[in-house]
């Protein structure tokens, strides 16, 4: 079991006059989650909060029963993914069933309609880590002195649909070509990665990394507790902009638990070695 | 003096000056003037040589192609104001004095989270489409990991996550004294392939140098866990083979 020390901040910046911004830090499921909700109406703020709500429900539910209705219909509509491991495609059915969830209720009031939301979610397992995202949320790793997206950005500029420079880069740069529920189905990005003690995480919403550069972030991470290194990191976004919502998570990997059985398991390799030694003799 | 701005997201702005009767080259290898360090970029890309007053802009011939404004160039003669796009950046070529055109900066760039409508979305692929005709099979550039020793034939990485060790249900089974069950794993993320030590007494390592954590890996390294040696390189496949 990963030994992790996590903690997650949510502003709502200088400028708006809410909150669409929503974030899940889990440690009992070592699931964090960051969701930027889009909508009029306050909408926005409602897909953000569906967002979390069912990604918790839906590992919360997992746990208990064998095999629950829903999970099998959602394996109907996306079959196992034979290069992903299991926990990875759990985390991706866990983002279906929230993007699920978003779309049945944008269709049940007019307000809703057209609602969606980002979303970046990590989970820890017992030998790594696995990041997931749909939208222009970041998530960061790093580790020794190197920072790195393991989120893929899924905007009009990010998939070279036009070109920073142009004006259709200034103007359109910036949307958003998959978001959660506004579609039945959604594909998400996926990521598996070892980590090691020391490594640190970092989830956020584009209100940090639009103003804050992932050296800073690198930085400030680094050097601060994972509560710390949340508000510095929020009070610099907000000092430079506050245009927009701010979110992050700062995850610390304290212990990756794996040098329990260190002897154990040398005593083993040298048994398993001696005989096939034997046998062969 | 004739020069490009390189501009990509997130990364400082670079300039590179060309010398009258000199040239600059671009690609992924190391050697080039212009690194772009990135595997959408061929290893040679393009180049742009200086002739005369006027510069010439090539394409080595590479997999992804190299666009002038949008539209796919194999030789161009650049003029100021261009722009270069090679795989995700953007190279402005500017040429002499005159002023850049003013653009519409009053126009503020959209803040809200928003989703790109489908109308929209296609008219912006149509715009940056590759304008070619005939069929053009759309390739994927992926990692494999070719066996010297310990095995044979290659390994293409279309996991996210490959793992390597003594466990009949790794991807790669090696043998080993002191190799772990899973001894170390390849793992693929959007910034290129890392390997990671895993478990075990032995670990892995990669151009002779023992990996404790992990590393990324380049086109050519050698690794070794166990009883096998492989290399890895980057090959490119159709989309439909890479499975993704």
């Amino acid at each position: 079991m990963m030994v992790v020390e996590a903690s997650g901040l949510t502003d709502k910046g200088k400028e708006r006059a809410n909150n669409e911004d929503a974030l899940l830090v889990d440690d009992q499921l070592q699931l964090y989650v960051v969701a930027d909700g889009m909508g009029g109406h306050r909408a926005g703020e409602v897909a953000s909060e569906v967002v979390v709500r069912s990604m918790s429900e839906f590992f919360r539910n997992s746990g208990r029963a064998a095999r629950s209705r829903e999970q099998e219909e959602d394996e109907e509509d996306a079959p196992p993914d034979p290069t992903l491991s299991a926990e990875a495609g759990h985390l991706l059915a866990g983002i279906r069933r929230a993007n699920r969830a978003v779309y049945v209720q944008a269709l049940s009031n007019d307000e809703w309609r057209g609602m969606g939301s980002t979303v970046a979610a990590v989970r820890f397992t017992d030998r790594g880590m696995i990041a997931a995202n749909v939208g222009d949320s970041p998530i960061w790793l790093v580790h020794d002195d190197r920072i790195e997206a393991l989120s893929v950005a899924h905007t009009v500029l990010s998939e070279g649909l036009v070109s920073e420079r142009g004006e259709a880069g200034r103007r359109f740069g910036r949307i958003l070509t998959r978001a959660i529920g506004v579609g039945e189905t959604v594909r998400a990005d996926v990521c598996e990665a070892q980590c090691f003690t020391g490594d640190v995480v970092v989830i956020g919403s584009d209100g940090l990394s639009n103003h804050v550069h992932p050296d800073e972030i690198r930085d400030v991470v680094r050097s601060e507790s994972s509560a710390s290194a949340c508000r510095m990191l929020v009070d610099l976004a907000n000092r430079r902009a506050g245009d927009d919502n701010i979110t992050v998570i700062v995850i610390k990997v304290k212990d990756v638990g794996r040098r329990a059985g260190f002897v154990s398991r040398f005593a083993t390799a040298i048994t398993a070695g001696l005989r096939r030694l034997f046998s062969k003799a | 003096m004739p020069m490009v701005k390189m501009k990509f997201e997130g990364e400082p702005v670079r300039e590179f000056w060309i010398g009258r009767g000199g040239f600059l080259s671009i690609g992924r290898e190391k050697s080039n003037d212009v690194v772009i360090d990135n595997l959408g970029v061929s290893r040679f890309h393009a180049k742009i040589d200086s002739v005369d007053d006027r510069f010439l802009l090539t394409d080595l011939d590479s997999k992804n192609g190299t666009y002038v404004n949008e539209a796919p160039v194999t030789s161009h003669w650049l003029s100021h104001g261009e722009v270069i796009t090679i795989g995700k950046y953007t190279l402005a070529f500017t040429c002499d004095d005159a002023p850049v055109r003013p653009g519409a900066d009053d126009e503020s760039p959209l803040e809200q989270t928003m989703m790109l409508s489908s109308e929209k979305r296609q008219e912006l692929v149509a715009r940056s489409a590759p304008k070619i005709s005939g069929v053009e099979v759309e390739k994927e550039e992926v990692g494999v990991l070719s066996f010297l020793a310990g095995g044979s034939g290659e390994m293409t990485l279309q996991k996210k996550l490959t793992k390597i060790g003594k466990d009949a249900l790794s991807d790669i089974v090696v043998s080993g004294l002191l190799v772990g069950r899973t001894a170390a794993a390849v793992s693929n993320r959007p910034t290129g392939y890392y390997l990671s030590y895993v478990g075990g007494l032995a670990k892995p390592k990669v151009n002779g140098e023992t990996v404790r954590e992990s590393v990324k890996l380049k086109e050519f390294d050698v690794i070794e866990v166990g009883s096998a040696k492989m290399q890895f390189l980057h090959k490119f496949v159709s989309k439909e083979q890479a499975g993704a």
